[in-house]
C-alpha cells in the first residue's frame, strides 16, 4: 500500500460514517473529467468559431436539427416541418416541453432571433439570408421562413456540425450583435454551463440539466436522444501533452480528446487506457497559395508545387510512423465519404514529377524570386508540413523564404493582400476538419470567388459553378456529379494542394463507456463504471 | 526611514509608467491579430475585419494607449478580448496558485540552499563541498521542465506518492494543497537552490576569512555559533539580494512549471494570453509582475537594515 492509498483509506473511513457506502463510488462515477483539444477561452459559438467552443456549446445549446453518422439531418428540437410545394415556404414546429436552463419555455421567437444571428456569420446561413423574404414566429411553437427561391439544403444548414452551428438561444441573448460576444450562457441543451466555476485556461464545468427532455430515438452524433449519464462534466485544460498523458495514466482525468501521437505507444502499455481513432472524418492537410501575387497567380506555378507534394512524406511528418492514421487523397473531398472523387486528379495521383514541376515553373516565368512561406511552429502538424514543403520546393529550385513563426502571427499575416515584400505572403499551411470537407457547403478552402474567397483569394468560375450545382442538387447522384465537376476544376486551378488525409487518436480510461467516434466528442451516452 | 519608503514608493510611479508605455508599444508593434484568432481558421477576411473593428483594434495607437492609460489610472485593467471577463477577475482567479507556488518554492529553496551553502563553505574543498557545488551546476544546467518531467515520472507515475498535475486551493485543506505543490516547488526551486547555495558559499567563504572570525575562534567560540551567529548574519546582505533578484527567475520559471504541472496560475495565463494576443490580459499581468518586482526590491532594500546596522536610509 502506498501513501496515497493510505490517505484515501483514511479519508474514506471517515466519510463512510456519514455516507451510505454505494454513494461513495456513485459520486465519483457521476463526474466525467475531460481534457479538451484546447482552452475554452470564450463561450459564444456564433462569435468565436473555434472547434473547442463548438464542442462545449454542443452540451449547452440545442439545435433544430442534427446530422447523424450518414450525414443526414434529423429532427432535434423540431417536432415537424412543412415545406410548400414550390419549396419557398418552410414552417417548423418545436417539440413540446422544451425549456431553457433558467426554466423559461423555449419559444418560436427565440428560434427566430437565434437564426437571425447565426445567418450573419455562417456561410449557408448567409445564403438563406440572401433568399429570405420573411422569418417570423407564427405562434409560441411554430415559425415560418419564406424564401425567394428554393433552398434544398435547408435542413442540412440547420443541422450541420460545421462551425458556426445554428444553436438556439433565448431571444434576449440571441439579439446580441453577431460580432459581439454574448455575456449570458443560457441554453436548452442537456448540460448547464457553470459560469461561476469557469476559469479560462484552466477548467470549465457543466452540470446536468434535469428538465432536459431527450428525444426517444437512440443517440447518433447530433441526432437522437441526448441522454446524459453523468451529472457533471469537468473540462480540465492541459497545455502540456506529457502531463495530460501522465494524468490519464494515473486516473486523474478520464478522457483525453487529442493525445499526442508520440505518446500513444506509452499509453498503449497501460491496460487501463483505451485508444481509438477520434474522428473517422479526420483532417485534410492544406498547402495554401496566395493567388494574388507572383509566382502563384499563375496556375502553372501552383501545378508545379502540386507535382512535388508527396503526400506520404507530409503525412509521416505529421502523424509519425503509424501508417494506419493517414491516407493518400487523390481529390479534394474527405476520403471514404459519399462525395469523395478522384475525377481529374492525375496531378495528385500520378507519380511525383520534379522535372515536370521545373518545366512548369519555367513556363510560368519563375526566375528565383523569393517565395514567402508562413510556417506556424506552435502547431506540430503545420510545422511538419512546412519543413517537408520547404525541402520539396527548394529541390525544384524555388527560393523559399521560410518564415518560422506562431499561429497568431500566421492568422494575422495571411489576411494581408499585399505582396510579400510589403508584409504579404505566398504560402501558408493549415488543415481542414474532414467533416467540413465532405461537401462544398462548409468547405471554405474550396471556394474560388476571388475577393470574397477564403485567404489566398482564388478565382475559378468553374469551381463556383460546380458548387452552385451541388446546392441545387436534389439527390445524391446529382450531388456526386457536382462534386466531380468541382474536383476536376480544382485539380486544374488548385486553390490549394491537399497534403494528405490524416486521423488522430483519442484516449480514455477503460472504466468510461459509451464513447463514440465522430467529428467532435459527444458527451451524451457516456458513463463511468 | 519613513521618508525613504515614501520616496521609493513614489519612485515606482515613473517606473510603472515606463513599463506601461513599453508593454503597450511592444504589443502594438508585435505581429499577430486577436481578431484573426477569435474568428477562427474558417473565417473570411471580412469577418476578421468586423471583429477587429468591434474590439476597437482598428483605432490609432495614441487613442488606444490614451484610453488604456486612463482606465488604468481609474483602477480598471480592462476586459479580456477573448473571455469577456475583467482582467482583474482573471488575475484574481489565478493569483492564489502562483502565490502559493512561489511562497512554497522560496521557503523550500531558502531552507535547503542556505544550509547547503554554509556547509559547503565550512567544509571547503571536501567531498561535501564538491557535492553541493556539483548539485549547483546541475541545478543551473537542467531546464525546469526536464526536472518537472523527471519528478512527475518518478514520484507520481512510478511511486504514486503525489498527484501528477493540478492545484487544490488551500481553502480545501492544507494536505491536498501542499500535495499538489511539492513537485512543482521542487522543480521550480532547483535552479533557485543552486543560485542561493552558490552565493551563500561564496559570501560565507569571504566572511569566514575575516579577522573578526579569527578573533572569535581564538576566543573559543564554537563552530556552530561562528557559522550561524557571526558569519551568516554578516553574509546575509548579498544572500538576501540574490533571493530578491531570484524572484524574477521564479516568475519566469513559474510560466514553465505551471504548464508542466497544469497549475492554473498567472504564468499560464500570461502564456495563453500571448499566444492569443489577448492584449489587455498581457498588459495587466506584465504590469502586475513589474509592480511585484519593484515592491520586492524595496522590501529587500529595507531588509538590509535588519542585517547590517551600518546601513541607514
Amino acid at each position: 500500500m502506498n501513501r496515497r492509498d493510505l490517505l484515501a483509506l483514511g479519508a474514506a473511513a471517515g466519510a463512510a460514517a456519514l455516507l451510505p457506502a454505494p454513494a461513495l463510488s456513485q459520486a465519483a462515477n457521476r463526474v466525467l473529467r475531460f481534457v479538451p483539444q484546447a482552452n475554452l477561452a470564450n463561450f459564444d459559438p456564433i462569435w468565436g468559431t473555434q472547434f473547442v467552443v463548438r464542442n462545449a456549446s454542443m452540451m449547452v445549446w440545442d439545435t433544430l436539427y442534427g446530422i447523424d453518422n450518414t450525414f443526414t439531418p434529423r429532427r432535434q428540437m423540431v417536432e415537424s416541418e412543412e415545406v410548400s410545394a414550390d419549396g419557398l415556404t418552410w414552417t417548423f414546429r418545436l417539440r413540446p416541453n422544451l425549456r431553457w436552463h433558467d426554466g423559461e419555455p423555449v419559444r418560436a421567437q427565440d428560434c427566430v432571433a437565434s437564426l437571425e444571428r447565426w445567418m450573419v456569420r455562417d456561410g449557408m446561413g448567409q445564403m438563406i439570408r440572401a433568399l429570405r423574404q420573411e422569418l417570423v414566429a407564427v405562434d409560441d411553437r411554430s415559425f415560418r421562413l419564406r424564401l425567394s427561391a428554393p433552398y434544398p439544403k435547408m435542413l442540412l444548414a440547420l443541422g450541420k456540425n460545421n462551425t458556426p452551428i445554428a444553436f438556439m438561444m433565448p431571444e434576449r441573448i440571441a439579439r446580441t450583435d453577431p460580432f459581439q460576444q454574448i455575456t449570458e450562457y443560457v441554453g436548452s441543451g442537456p448540460m448547464r454551463f457553470n459560469r461561476a466555476e469557469w476559469v479560462p485556461g484552466a477548467r470549465a464545468t457543466f452540470s446536468r440539466f434535469e428538465q432536459y427532455v431527450p428525444r426517444d430515438e437512440p443517440p447518433n452524433w447530433l441526432a437522437g436522444g441526448k441522454r446524459m449519464l453523468v451529472d457533471r462534466v469537468e473540462w480540465i485544460i492541459q497545455p502540456d501533452p506529457a502531463t495530460a498523458s501522465a494524468a490519464l495514466q494515473q486516473g486523474e482525468v478520464d478522457w483525453w480528446e487529442t493525445p499526442l501521437n508520440d505518446l500513444i505507444p506509452v499509453m498503449r502499455r497501460n491496460r487501463n487506457i483505451r485508444i481509438e481513432v477520434a474522428d473517422p472524418l479526420g483532417n485534410v492537410g492544406c498547402l495554401r497559395f496566395n493567388h494574388l501575387h507572383p509566382p502563384f497567380n499563375d496556375p502553372r506555378a501552383r501545378q508545379a508545387v502540386a507535382w512535388v507534394v508527396n503526400q506520404p512524406d507530409f503525412m509521416r511528418a505529421v502523424v509519425g510512423g503509424d501508417d494506419a492514421l493517414w491516407k493518400q487523397m487523390n481529390g479534394f473531398f474527405t476520403p471514404e465519404t459519399p462525395n469523395y472523387t478522384e475525377a481529374g486528379a492525375e496531378i495528385l495521383s500520378r507519380p511525383r514529377d520534379p522535372a515536370m514541376a521545373r518545366r512548369l515553373l519555367q513556363e510560368a516565368g519563375y526566375s528565383g524570386q523569393p517565395v514567402t512561406m508562413l510556417v506556424a511552429q506552435d502547431l506540430a502538424p503545420l510545422s511538419a508540413m512546412g519543413q517537408v514543403a520547404n525541402a520539396a520546393l527548394r529541390a525544384i529550385g524555388m527560393n523559399v523564404d521560410f518564415v518560422a513563426t506562431d499561429w497568431g502571427t500566421v492568422g494575422a499575416r495571411r489576411a494581408s493582400r499585399e505582396p510579400r515584400e510589403r508584409g504579404g505572403w505566398n504560402i501558408f499551411f493549415t488543415w481542414f476538419a474532414g467533416a467540413d470537407c465532405t461537401n462544398p457547403a462548409s468547405y471554405l478552402g474550396l471556394r474560388a470567388h476571388g475577393d470574397g474567397a477564403w485567404f489566398g483569394w482564388p478565382n475559378d468560375p468553374a469551381i463556383e459553378a460546380g458548387r452552385d450545382k451541388w446546392f441545387a442538387a436534389r439527390n445524391a447522384a446529382e450531388e456526386k456529379a457536382a462534386c466531380e465537376e468541382i474536383n476536376r476544376a480544382a485539380c486544374q486551378s488548385l486553390p490549394f494542394v491537399p497534403t494528405g488525409f490524416y486521423r488522430a487518436y483519442q484516449a480514455w480510461r477503460s472504466n468510461v463507456n459509451g464513447i463514440v467516434s465522430g467529428p467532435l466528442p459527444w458527451f451524451w451516452g457516456v458513463s463511468k463504471s | 526611514m519613513w521618508a525613504y519608503i515614501v520616496r521609493r514608493v513614489l519612485a515606482t510611479i515613473p517606473v510603472m509608467a515606463v513599463v506601461a508605455l513599453f508593454v503597450f508599444s511592444l504589443l502594438y508593434i508585435a505581429p499577430g491579430d486577436p481578431a484573426a484568432v477569435i474568428a477562427g481558421d474558417q473565417a473570411t477576411p471580412e469577418d476578421v475585419e468586423r471583429i477587429r473593428a468591434s474590439l476597437g483594434l482598428d483605432r490609432p495607437y495614441l487613442v488606444r494607449f490614451a484610453d488604456w492609460l486612463w482606465d488604468i489610472l481609474n483602477g480598471d485593467l480592462g476586459t479580456s478580448i477573448f473571455t469577456n471577463l475583467p482582467v482583474s477577475t482573471m488575475i484574481a482567479q489565478r493569483i492564489e496558485p502562483t502565490l502559493s507556488l512561489m511562497v512554497v518554492t522560496i521557503l523550500l529553496a531558502v531552507s535547503v540552499a542556505v544550509p547547503l551553502g554554509v556547509v559547503a563553505a565550512w567544509k571547503q574543498g571536501t567531498l561535501a563541498d564538491r557535492a553541493v557545488m556539483g548539485f549547483a551546476v546541475l541545478g543551473f544546467s537542467v531546464p525546469v521542465f526536464v526536472v518537472g518531467y523527471v519528478l512527475a515520472f518518478v514520484f507520481a507515475l512510478e511511486l504514486d506518492w503525489l498527484p501528477v498535475q493540478g492545484y487544490t486551493p488551500i481553502s480545501q485543506g492544507f494536505l491536498p494543497w501542499i500535495e499538489n505543490l511539492i513537485l512543482p516547488a521542487i522543480a521550480l526551486g532547483t535552479v533557485y537552490i543552486a543560485l542561493i547555495a552558490r552565493i551563500t558559499r561564496a559570501t560565507m567563504l569571504e566572511v569566514l576569512s575575516q579577522d573578526y572570525i579569527r578573533t572569535a575562534r581564538a576566543k573559543g567560540v564554537g563552530q556552530r555559533a561562528i557559522l550561524f551567529l557571526h558569519a551568516l548574519k554578516n553574509a546575509a546582505v548579498p544572500i538576501v539580494t540574490v533571493i530578491g533578484i531570484g524572484i524574477a527567475l521564479l516568475i519566469g520559471g513559474a510560466v514553465v512549471t505551471e504548464s508542466v504541472f497544469a497549475i492554473p496560475g498567472l504564468g499560464r495565463l500570461t502564456v495563453d494570453a500571448i499566444l492569443r494576443r489577448d492584449y489587455p490580459v498581457i498588459q495587466g499581468v506584465v504590469l502586475l509582475f513589474s509592480f511585484v518586482y519593484v515592491l520586492v526590491n524595496l522590501v529587500i532594500d529595507l531588509l538590509y537594515t535588519l542585517f547590517d546596522p551600518r546601513i541607514r536610509y
